[in-house]
């Protein structure tokens, strides 16, 4: 016959995420908090990863993530493009990932670190769209003379920014673990262990 | 008519912005700045606020410096002049778009195209949204209570974590089970079905401790006291000091109770329960629901998620509802539960008897569910 949660699951955890997003998102954010893409990122993966737990039915995170986006649309201060498509971004990758992927921790990883990869890539484009490629060629010579400046030209610049983009991604699976850890904490905690 | 070409003019100068030609982008923000006239005048004035004004400021000057630093100051202005032209028109068609979004559009506009039930998940999330709210403040409010330093706040920041996603899926659960209730289908996810009964089907429900069980072993008291042969299990809860610690299985037919399951620690748990499961007690069940013969009403206490999941009494329910002319099926669920058991139901000759809307008449109500099934 019916049963509807994975779509009810779906709609309050989105209305939470974007709920998260328009609080605590807006506050750190106007405090100028560092960081606040990352911590905002983590909550994505908390909500995403532990809907996905509970309801394992594709599509359940693109859901979701339209729902945060709707609430996010009524945030005071009206429509702002970046947050908006950081959230669809996401959801998409979390989708991506854990459908592609065996479900467990494993994917819940790569769809940590994809998230956290994901927010350097938005700002990147933003940046390209708004103030042009002429800035993205400066910021990559001023970059490259940074890196000369703290003597790290003889490692080479192709090392440098492979091994930040490593740590992000690194940082993005160990936090994808966790709220993979705390999704099984929900489960256990609402009886629905799948 | 104006509008429309203002409408018009709004889009082809979204696009335009993307152009790397300072004059196209200026000739673009002229026209932005002319739509969001005819369009949405409030949505100009917003643009030109103080705040808004020393952002884009900002913005411009930093990527201006930048460029400047490697190219030259001509370069530089090229690209401050850019960035001012980008900003505005982002923010006009930002602001002129946000402004005409409202719940109702999005939901009808989600139906339009045919996704009906998106259109529902997004009423639902923004009905949903005030309650939501209102169990996260009492949440805050007693992670802050309990945290009194800022460092045990943060510690504590996973703990309240798992609470508000606990209850953001118990309200979506409540909002299924509300919807299975009433026979709306509109979000149904088709599932496998795993029981036949032969026979009509009455789901009592309703919410841990409402007296559920009290009111099925009333209505088959009765039911024994007419004549009917009443076959099957309760589950009584044991309690401790206003805790329940543990249950008993109970044989209907002979009024033989079992040990069935103990709380422990959740780590030490079985079956994602807090609770250490006896293999005796199963057994005690599956030979009370092999009584069951032509005639008789089958009652199980309860259907639980570890039988929705196939284990528990799944197997000797399964056997019980091969019996061939059984009169009743009397399944006891949490409300959570109804729509997994509804899912997993091939039949739909059931009959739904909400504990909790009047505790006092379950019994009698139950008892005219059965009888009427028969």
């Amino acid at each position: 016959m019916i049963d509807a949660r994975a779509w009810t699951r779906a709609a309050l955890i989105g209305s939470l995420w974007g709920a998260l997003e328009l609080s605590v998102g807006s506050v750190l954010h106007l405090s100028r908090v560092p960081l606040t893409g990352m911590v905002m990122s983590a909550i994505a993966l908390a909500c995403l990863l532990t809907l996905r737990r509970l309801s394992p039915v594709p599509g359940v995170c693109l859901v979701a993530g339209a729902v945060a986006l709707v609430v996010k649309v009524f945030g005071i201060g009206g429509l702002y493009p970046g947050p908006l498509i950081g959230i669809g971004a996401e959801a998409l990758l979390v989708e991506l990932a854990m459908t592609a992927l065996p479900r467990g921790a494993a994917a819940a990883m790569a769809a940590g670190a994809l998230v956290f990869l994901w927010g350097p890539v938005q700002k990147l484009a933003m940046t390209r769209i708004v103030a042009g490629q002429d800035v993205i060629s400066a910021g990559i010579a001023l970059g490259g003379r940074a890196i000369t400046a703290v003597g790290l030209d003889s490692v080479g610049v192709g090392w440098v920014v492979g091994g930040a983009v490593a740590m992000l991604a690194a940082g993005g699976g160990c936090v994808g673990w966790a709220a993979w850890q705390l999704a099984g904490r929900v489960a256990l905690r609402v009886g629905v262990e799948q | 008519m104006t509008r429309r070409i203002a409408g018009v003019g709004l889009a082809l100068a979204a696009a335009a912005a993307l152009s790397g030609d300072l004059r196209v982008v200026a000739a673009a923000a002229v026209v932005a700045v002319l739509s969001a006239v005819v369009l949405d005048p409030p949505v100009l004035r917003s643009a030109l606020r103080v705040a808004a004004v020393l952002t884009v400021a900002l913005t411009a000057a930093v990527a201006g410096a930048a460029v400047a630093l490697v190219q030259g100051p001509a370069r530089g202005f090229v690209t401050a002049g850019g960035v001012v032209g980008r900003v505005l028109i982002l923010w006009i068609v930002a602001g002129v778009l946000g402004r005409r979004v409202d719940a109702d559009r999005l939901v009808e506009g989600a139906r339009r195209l045919g996704l009906e039930r998106l259109g529902l998940v997004l009423g639902l999330a923004l009905n949903a949204l005030p309650r939501l709210v209102e169990v996260s403040a009492e949440v805050w409010m007693v992670h802050r209570l309990r945290s009194p330093g800022r460092w045990q706040a943060i510690l504590r920041a996973p703990r309240v974590a798992e609470v508000l996603l606990a209850n953001a899926v118990r309200i979506g659960d409540d909002a299924a089970a509300a919807a299975a209730l009433r026979g709306h289908g509109g979000l149904a996810h088709p599932r496998r079905p795993v029981l036949e009964p032969p026979a009509p089907v009455v789901v009592v429900t309703g919410a841990p401790g409402c007296g559920k069980t009290a009111a099925i072993e009333a209505a088959a008291g009765a039911l024994r006291a007419q004549g009917r042969r009443t076959v099957g299990i309760a589950q009584p809860g044991v309690y401790s000091h206003g805790r329940k610690v543990s249950f008993l299985v109970r044989d209907l037919s002979t009024g033989d109770e079992a040990a069935l399951a103990q709380l422990v620690d959740r780590r030490q748990g079985e079956h994602g329960t807090s609770y250490r499961f006896s293999r005796e007690g199963f057994e005690h069940a599956a030979r009370a629901l092999g009584r069951a013969a032509s005639g008789s009403v089958l009652v199980v206490d309860e259907v639980g998620p570890i039988e929705l999941r196939g284990d528990g009494h799944m197997p000797a329910l399964r056997r019980a509802l091969a019996t061939r002319g059984l009169a009743a099926v009397v399944l006891v669920v949490r409300r959570q539960l109804v729509p997994s058991l509804l899912a997993a139901l091939v039949t739909s000759d059931v009959t739904i008897v909400d504990v909790e809307q009047d505790p006092g008449t379950a019994a009698d109500r139950v008892l005219r569910a059965v009888e009427g099934a028969g």
